[in-house]
């Protein structure tokens, strides 16, 4: 009873963290990052040596033979001081190319790859290399490390030989504190590039930041993993500069994209001019320390950043949310590049600047989905607008006004007008909740308000209608809201009809309906085309239509002519 | 009697001309007009003793017209379907405000108001409206000192010490002022705030002492009324 209770709290507690990180994807992210920081302190004490040694490092230079299958021979004097942790035994790192045996004061230690022997070829060693000391030769005092051996190739290079003295567990272990940290860091990158993949494959807008920032997060990811690889994969000293290449190439790939993205989040003026100036230094860089890996990649993220203080800085002048942030936080990651953390502080300072760039996109995603509600909001304003359009006062108590008046003199036309009514407010309720509706139906409501206002103004009203296609769907109350103002603004004939004619025309590149108002105009004291009605008008048409409209409005010599134009989605 | 019905919609329009037509009997002049243009030059034109006004006319602001008109000599009836103006119409020192729809009863009231000579209390106004030049300056209620009736025009005298005309007779204006003010004489309205004391002059002349010093006469028939209210 109680196992399965436990196993349903277990059960329960996973899914309440499972929904925390989804929905708080990027405080736990974050939360994460300064975590991992925080431990790097312990890193650098643990990496204390527990062994005190003397090593002469000069010595071993130049010391390949003429011909590539001649046998080399390093001597390495050490002495060792002091060990501090006996019950640990000691153990000796070697760093050098080549396949080699490994003596310990002349006692064979260990050996990486095969060396060539008659009629063999070498099987090339990896470039680091641990072997433990037996310790009945671990003594304090003065040892010699002769390392035997063959380099066949990048015989150029000349890397030197060089020894290292230290615990044999901490040999081992130091690789597998810095591994833990940078798998964490690099399954953070991972998860956030395959999230901010499915966002871009899966949203409508297809922001180009959203996918620049899920490619920036993978090639991190990708930087994280081929840095550190060395340490559980024996890549063959032959290969040792593929993996220094590879890596080359992703930080040159990252110092393009990181301020890229600043630029195109920022909306910075001059992007091509400053890409092209950043591509161009990089390329420099490349070209001018060409050969030298580390260095190579630490002036180009120089420059990176450089260009991302350029962008950032401005968007701070020009007041845009974000700008100020990212330009303290490129700050502070060049302080921590420089001064707290000396082994990778470069992955830190990267890291810094991702989550830099995770927090614009939180404010990106933010005014997005600000934007989202407002255009919500911008519709639910419409269908209210629609609906007050019958029950505001001038329009209801007018014609309760009136239709009293009808009911009071002449019952039987009152019994009409109420009829008139009734279907005016049946559509407007039918339609109520729609964006476009049939153009045969909007021709109704026009209709039934046309009768209406022929009893209340006692002006006769009529309806012409020329190529309409009853396929054809249009925004609700457009066109009443344009025979609203029609009725308003034209004087009423001494004899005859006010006559509203609604005509549709196709082109190619668009459809128009075009309504002439067919009275003499009253004189208008302001041209006020943006009244509450064409504030509507408009609205509706880019609810629908986005920009892809034209609306027009003008006196003509019959009357007043008014055209909405829609054109075929660019 | 002339009056002037400014209403955009023929069948309301129709309507309170023939409940005015029913109220006032045959002795009464009604012109029509259909739009703000048309009545503003109506009005220039011809001298007329009640306004009926709708504010909305033709998607126009009827408030701009109502500046306009308040500061002229003739009452003015707001009938209107923005019953949410009201207030702010009595402010501006409308006689009544008749709202939409109505019957014939309650444009009556409007009218009996018109023309009862009694002051109606309970007014609302705020301001009153002065022509200057060719624009209308609103003089808040509460710096009226008091009127003084001059000829067809009336002087108000402010708290400030100026003086301005308007145009509405001393019979129009104590029908708008609030309770406040109280017809002393058959040419001073007097804001009872101002009074200080009531002096009686050898002769049987009485005056009111205002509190800035300046002395008011007190009409003889009005004189019974004032006594009990300033002792």
């Amino acid at each position: 009873m109680r196992t399965a209770l436990g196993a349903f709290e277990m059960h329960f507690c996973i899914r309440y963290l499972f929904y925390l990180y989804i929905m708080h994807k990027s405080s736990i992210f974050i939360v994460l990052l300064l975590l991992l920081f925080s431990s790097c302190k312990q890193y650098t004490e643990f990496i204390k040596s527990d062994v005190t040694y003397y090593v002469d490092d000069d010595k071993p230079q130049n010391f390949l033979g003429q011909s590539t299958d001649s046998i080399f021979k390093v001597i390495i004097d050490v002495e060792l001081l002091k060990r501090e942790n006996i019950s640990s035994p000691l153990g000796i790192q070697v760093t050098g190319f080549g396949a080699f045996d490994v003596y310990w004061d002349g006692v064979f230690v260990g050996r990486n790859g095969k060396m060539v022997k008659s009629g063999q070829a070498e099987i090339p060693g990896t470039e680091m290399t641990y072997y433990q000391i037996p310790e009945k030769l671990a003594n304090l005092g003065k040892h010699t490390v002769t390392v035997i051996g063959t380099q066949v190739y990048l015989r150029e290079s000349q890397r030197g030989m060089k020894v290292k003295l230290e615990s044999f567990l901490r040999l081992h272990r130091a690789p597998l504190v810095v591994m833990s940290f940078m798998n964490l860091m690099a399954g953070a990158f991972l998860i956030a590039s395959i999230y901010y993949f499915f966002l871009y494959i899966n949203s409508t807008r297809k922001e180009a930041t959203v996918l620049l920032f899920g490619i920036i997060c993978l090639l991190f990811f990708c930087l994280l993993i081929v840095e550190y690889v060395k340490f559980y994969i024996d890549i063959p000293y032959t290969h040792f500069y593929t993996r220094l290449q590879i890596v080359g190439l992703l930080t040159f790939i990252i110092s393009i994209l990181v301020p890229w993205y600043f630029m195109l989040q920022f909306d910075f003026k001059r992007k091509q001019l400053f890409l092209f100036l950043l591509i161009a230094s990089l390329i420099t860089i490349y070209i001018v320390y060409y050969g030298e890996y580390d260095r190579t990649a630490i002036y180009f993220s120089y420059a990176m950043c450089i260009v991302s203080f350029i962008v950032a800085i401005d968007a701070a002048f020009r007041k845009i949310k974000g700008g100020l942030i990212v330009v303290i936080g490129l700050l502070v990651s060049v302080i921590v590049n420089k001064y707290i953390f000396y082994d990778f502080g470069l992955f830190i300072a990267f890291t810094i600047i991702v989550l830099l760039m995770l927090y614009l996109h939180t404010i990106r995603a933010k005014a997005l989905e600000e934007a989202h509600n407002a255009s919500l909001l911008l519709s639910s304003r419409l269908q209210l607008e629609l609906v007050k359009k019958n029950i505001q006062p001038h329009f209801l108590r007018n014609t309760l006004t009136s239709l009293i008046d009808w009911i009071e003199e002449s019952p039987q036309q009152g019994v009409v007008f109420i009829r008139a009514l009734a279907d005016e407010f049946d559509i407007m309720n039918s339609i109520a909740e729609d964006t476009l509706i049939p153009i045969q139906q909007e021709i109704e409501l026009c209709r039934k308000h046309l009768e209406v206002m022929s009893f209340r103004k006692e002006v006769c009203y009529n309806w012409e209608e020329k190529n309409i296609d009853a396929n054809e769907e249009i925004p609700p109350a457009v066109i009443h809201t344009i025979i609203e103002n029609g009725i308003t603004h034209s004087l009423p004939p001494k004899q005859g009809c006010i006559t509203f004619s609604l005509s549709f025309n196709r082109e190619k590149q668009y459809k128009q309906y075009t309504l002439f108002t067919i009275a003499k105009n009253r004189n208008r004291k302001r041209e006020n085309s943006n009244g509450t009605g064409f504030k509507y008008i408009k609205a509706r048409l880019n609810e629908n239509y986005g920009s892809n409209w034209e609306f027009d409005s003008f006196a003509v010599e019959e009357g007043w002519c008014t055209t909405i134009k829609i054109f075929a989605k660019k | 009697m002339k009056i002037l019905i400014i209403e955009d919609e023929a069948r309301i329009a129709k309507r309170i001309e023939r409940m005015t037509r029913d109220f006032f009997d045959k002795e009464v002049q009604i012109l029509l007009s259909d739009s703000v243009e048309n009545g503003l030059n109506t009005i220039e034109k011809q001298s007329i003793d009640l306004l009926l006004l709708d504010l909305n006319l033709n998607g126009e602001d009827g408030f701009e017209v109502l500046q306009t008109v308040v500061a002229k000599s003739f009452q003015t009836i707001i009938i209107s379907a923005y019953t949410d103006k009201a207030i702010l119409a009595f402010h501006y020192g409308v006689l009544d405000f008749v709202p939409k729809p109505f019957d014939a009863n309650r444009l009556a009231q409007a009218f009996t108001r018109f023309t009862t000579p009694e002051k109606t209390n309970g007014q609302d106004i705020q301001f009153l409206a002065v022509k200057k030049g060719k624009t209308i300056k609103l003089i808040t209620i509460k710096d009226i000192r008091y009127i003084k009736g001059a000829g067809i025009y009336t002087e108000l005298h402010l708290a400030n010490g100026h003086v301005e005309l308007h145009d509405k007779s001393m019979e129009s204006l104590e029908k708008l002022l609030p309770a406040e003010f109280e017809r002393i004489h058959k040419s001073y309205i007097l804001c009872w705030q101002e009074a200080d004391k009531l002096i009686v002059e050898t002769g049987g002349k009485y005056n009111i002492l205002l509190k800035n010093g300046e002395l008011l006469p007190v009409g003889r028939s009005k004189y019974k009324e004032i006594r009990p209210k300033l002792i």
